[in-house]
C-alpha cells in the first residue's frame, strides 16, 4: 500500500533532469519533496502520474505501474497554475470532478464545502479570469481533491501565497492527510516540510541528496548543535574532541559536534566554570543536513 | 468512454451556446430566407410595368407582319393599329421609319421589363431580315443559305487515344445547369466559411488549453489521445450542427414559399445529374469539414501561446482558399487538367470533386475515388495529430520547428 520509485531517472536529449531516484512513500504519510528551481520536483511528479515516460527504472502504486485506471483515485495540483479562464468556479470544477468520475450532485455539495472552507463561497459564479491570482489558486487545488483521492500530489501548493492562505491552505491539507490520503508535496521552503512531513527527499540538480523519515535521517546524521548562553569565556571549547564548528554572537556560542556523545563532556566543562544561563542540545535542522550532504548553502530561490 | 463524453459535452454545450455561434448561424438563416425571396425582393425595387397591347404605327401590312413575328416570338403582348394618341398604362406605341438601317421608335409610359425588351428586340430583328429579304428580292431558301455558318470539328489523334474521363471535357464547355450551378456555389462557399471559422476555434481551443496550462490537470485525469478525439468530434458536432440548421433553414423556406416564380424566373429546374451532385456535395462537405478540422487541430497542437496561433493556421487559410478559388474559378470552364489533377489532391478534393459531379462525363468511380482519398487521408492526419499532441501538450516551446525537434530528441 504504498508508491514506489525505482532507479527511476528521466534524460531529455544530453540533459538529466532525475538521475536514479529511489524512494518509498508509505500509505498514509506526508511526504515532502524539497529541492530548488531545476531540482528535478516536477519532473518527478509528472512521471508519477505518467504524463511523462521515464527513460529507465519504474514507478509502482500499491504494486501497480500508474495508468488511466487509476487516475480517478489521484488528486494532482500541478506546478503550473491555470484553469480555463473563460469558464465560471462552477463550471470548471464540474468539468474537472466528472473528468475524475464523479457525478454532478456530488461535485456541487462537495464545491460548496471547498468554498466554505477556503472562505472564498462567493466566487462560485465567477468566471475564473476575474479571481486574484490567490483565489484562483485555491479553485485549483479544490479542484485537485474534490473527488476525494487516496493519493494527493501537490506541486508548490503554497507557493504565490499570503501567509492567512498559507495557514488556510496547510490546515486542509493536514487534515485531508488525518482522513487518510497519502499527500506528496513539494517545497523550497525547508520549514513547510520540517513543519508538515515525517518523510521526505531533498532533491538537488536531479540527484537524491536524502530521504526517508526525518526524524530517522536527523538521527543518522549524527551532528548535533549544542547552544550556551552565558557570561563566561568558553572560546576553549573550540578545542575540545567532536567539536566541527564553533559560533560565538555576544553571550550565545553554536557548537557543531559531531556525535551527541561529546555533549556530556562539554556540560561537564561549563558547569565547572559557573552558572549558564542556557544549555541546549538541538537536533541538526535539515538546512545543516543539506550543506553537509551537497558542500553548500541550501539555495531558496 | 465517458471521459470522452465529459469533454465532448463541455466542448460542444459551451460552443453551441457561444454568442458567436448563434449569431453567425442567424445571420446564414437570414439570408437563406432573403435568398428563397429575391424574385420578390427584386420586384419591389422593380419599377417596370409590363406591355399587355403595343400598338403599331404604320400601314396593315406592317401591322399584321408585326403580329405574326410577335406571335412567333412567343410574347403575350396583343399587336393593333394605332389610332392616335399618347401611349398610356400597359400599351406602348411602336412606330416604324422604313430607312436604310431601319429605325424603329417604341413610347412606353412606364419603364419596360428587361425580359419584354429582349423579345420586342428579337422580333423587330427578325422584321428587318424579312424585310430584306424581300427588298434584296430572294428566296427564302437563299436566304438561309446567306446566314449559315460552317461546322468544324477537331480530330486530334492524341487525345482520343486517352481513356476516358478527360478527353471529352478538355474540346468543349459543357451548358451548366443553373440549379446545380447553384448547388455548388452553396456548397463551396458554405464549406469555406465554416472552415476559416471552425479551423480557429479548434485551434484557440487546444492552443488555450495549453497556454492555460489547465492542460496538465487534465491529462492527470484523461488520456491526452481521448482528450483530443473529444475536442475534434466536438468542434466536427458543432459545425455540423450549424450545416443541420442551415438545411432546416431551406426546407422550411421551401415550403412557406411559393418558389414556382423563382423557378421559372432563373430556369432552375433540376436535370438528371442534381441528386447525384446534390449527395455528393453534402459528403464532400462533411468531409472536408472534417478534414479541415483534423488539419487545424494538428496544427493547435503545436502551439503553446495563443499569440501564435493565426500564424500557424495560416495554411489551413491558403489550402481552403486554393481551393476554393479553383472551384469557383473553373465552374463555367469544365473539366480542364487543373480540376482534373487538384480533385485528387487531398486538401482540395472537397472543393473539386463537386465540381466535377456536374458534368456528365465524370464517372462514379472517379466520384468515389475522392471519397476514398478523403477517408484515408482524414485518418493519416488525425494519427499525426494524436501523436504531435500526446507529445507536445506538456510543452512550452514556441513554433513548430521548435516543438518537432523536441519531439524528435524525447
Amino acid at each position: 500500500m504504498s508508491l514506489e520509485l525505482n532507479n527511476l531517472t528521466k534524460r531529455f536529449g544530453g540533459n538529466t533532469a532525475v538521475d536514479d531516484i529511489n524512494l518509498t512513500v508509505p500509505s498514509g504519510s506526508m511526504y515532502g519533496f524539497l529541492g530548488g528551481n531545476g531540482a528535478g520536483k516536477t519532473t518527478t511528479f509528472r512521471m508519477i502520474l505518467g504524463l511523462l515516460e521515464q527513460t529507465e527504472g519504474s514507478i509502482t502504486y500499491e504494486n501497480q505501474t500508474i495508468n488511466y485506471n487509476v487516475t480517478n483515485r489521484i488528486g494532482y495540483l500541478p506546478e503550473e497554475r491555470g484553469l480555463h479562464p473563460k469558464l465560471k468556479v462552477e463550471e470548471q470544477i464540474k468539468y474537472l470532478g466528472e473528468l475524475k468520475g464523479m457525478n454532478k450532485n456530488d461535485i456541487s455539495d462537495k464545491l460548496d464545502h471547498w468554498l466554505e472552507r477556503f472562505e472564498v463561497p462567493e466566487n462560485r459564479n465567477k468566471r475564473i479570469e476575474k479571481l486574484s491570482k490567490g483565489n484562483q489558486q485555491k479553485i485549483q487545488l479544490i479542484a485537485s481533491i474534490i473527488h476525494q483521492p487516496e493519493l494527493i500530489i501537490l506541486d508548490e501548493p503554497f507557493s504565490g501565497l499570503d501567509p492567512v492562505n498559507v495557514e488556510i491552505l496547510k490546515k486542509a491539507v493536514k487534515e485531508l492527510n488525518r482522513e487518510g490520503a497519502t499527500i506528496i508535496f513539494s517545497t523550497h521552503r525547508m520549514e513547510h516540510v520540517e513543519e508538515m512531513c515525517e518523510e521526505l527527499c531533498i532533491l538537488n540538480h536531479g540527484q537524491q541528496v536524502v530521504s526517508g523519515n526525518i526524524d530517522q535521517i536527523k538521527s543518522d546524521f549524527g551532528q548535533k548543535e549544542i547552544i550556551i548562553e552565558g557570561d563566561h569565556d568558553v572560546a576553549f571549547l573550540k578545542d575540545m574532541p567532536g567539536v566541527i564548528d564553533m559560533k560565538q554572537v555576544r553571550s550565545k556560542t553554536t557548537l557543531k559536534i559531531s556525535e551527541e556523545q561529546y555533549a556530556e563532556q562539554i556540560y561537564n566543562e561549563i558547569t565547572s566554570l559557573g552558572y549558564f544561563k542556557r544549555f541546549q542540545v538541538k537536533e541538526p535542522s535539515l538546512n545543516d543536513i543539506f550543506i553537509a550532504k551537497v558542500g553548500r548553502q541550501y539555495e531558496q530561490v | 468512454m465517458n471521459k470522452f463524453k465529459t469533454t465532448f459535452l463541455q466542448t460542444y454545450i459551451s460552443k453551441v451556446r457561444a454568442k458567436s455561434f448563434i449569431i453567425s448561424t442567424l445571420i446564414v438563416v437570414l439570408l437563406i430566407f432573403l435568398a428563397a425571396n429575391v424574385d420578390r425582393i427584386i420586384s419591389l425595387f422593380d419599377s417596370s410595368e409590363e406591355i399587355a397591347t403595343i400598338e403599331v404605327d404604320g400601314g396593315e401590312a406592317a401591322v399584321t407582319q408585326v403580329e405574326t413575328l410577335f406571335e412567333a416570338a412567343e410574347t403575350d403582348m396583343d399587336v393593333v393599329p394605332h389610332e392616335g394618341g399618347e401611349a398610356a398604362g400597359d400599351t406602348a406605341v411602336l412606330s416604324i421609319e422604313n430607312t436604310d438601317p431601319m429605325t424603329f421608335n417604341i413610347s412606353a409610359e412606364n419603364e419596360i421589363p428587361e425580359a419584354q425588351m429582349t423579345q420586342i428586340d428579337t422580333a423587330l430583328g427578325e422584321y428587318q431580315r424579312m424585310t430584306n429579304i424581300q427588298e434584296l428580292d430572294i428566296t427564302p431558301e437563299e436566304a438561309e443559305q446567306l446566314g449559315q455558318t460552317p461546322e468544324v470539328s477537331y480530330d486530334i489523334a492524341a487525345t482520343a487515344d486517352e481513356a476516358g474521363e478527360d478527353a471529352a471535357g478538355e474540346s468543349e464547355t459543357p451548358e451548366l445547369n443553373p440549379l446545380n450551378s447553384i448547388i455548388f456555389y452553396v456548397t463551396v462557399i458554405i464549406m469555406f466559411f465554416i472552415i476559416i471559422n471552425y479551423a480557429s476555434q479548434i485551434g484557440s481551443e487546444i492552443a488555450m488549453e495549453k497556454s492555460s496550462r489547465v492542460i496538465e490537470m487534465i491529462v492527470s485525469s484523461v488520456h491526452p489521445i481521448t482528450h483530443l478525439m473529444a475536442k475534434i468530434s466536438a468542434m466536427i458536432s458543432v459545425s455540423i450542427t450549424q450545416l443541420l440548421v442551415f438545411i432546416i433553414a431551406v426546407v422550411i423556406a421551401i415550403q412557406m414559399f411559393d418558389f414556382n416564380n423563382l423557378i421559372s424566373e432563373f430556369g432552375l429546374e433540376s436535370n438528371d445529374l442534381t441528386l447525384r451532385l446534390a449527395i455528393y456535395s453534402l459528403l464532400y462537405l462533411i468531409l472536408g469539414l472534417v478534414l479541415y478540422l483534423a488539419i487545424s487541430a494538428l496544427l493547435g497542437s503545436f502551439v503553446s501561446r495563443m499569440e501564435d496561433l493565426q500564424q500557424a493556421l495560416m495554411p489551413v487559410t491558403m489550402l481552403s482558399l486554393f481551393g476554393f478559388y479553383i472551384g469557383i474559378f473553373n465552374t463555367f470552364s469544365g473539366e480542364n487538367m487543373l480540376v482534373v489533377i487538384t480533385s485528387y489532391i487531398p486538401p482540395f478534393t472537397p472543393f473539386v470533386m463537386p465540381l466535377r459531379a456536374m458534368h456528365e462525363t465524370t464517372g462514379q468511380l472517379v466520384l468515389l475515388t475522392g471519397v476514398l482519398i478523403m477517408i484515408v487521408t482524414i485518418i493519416l492526419v488525425v494519427m499525426l495529430a494524436s501523436s504531435i499532441y500526446r507529445n507536445s501538450v506538456l510543452s512550452t516551446d514556441t513554433g513548430i520547428m521548435k516543438n518537432l525537434r523536441r519531439i524528435r530528441k524525447e
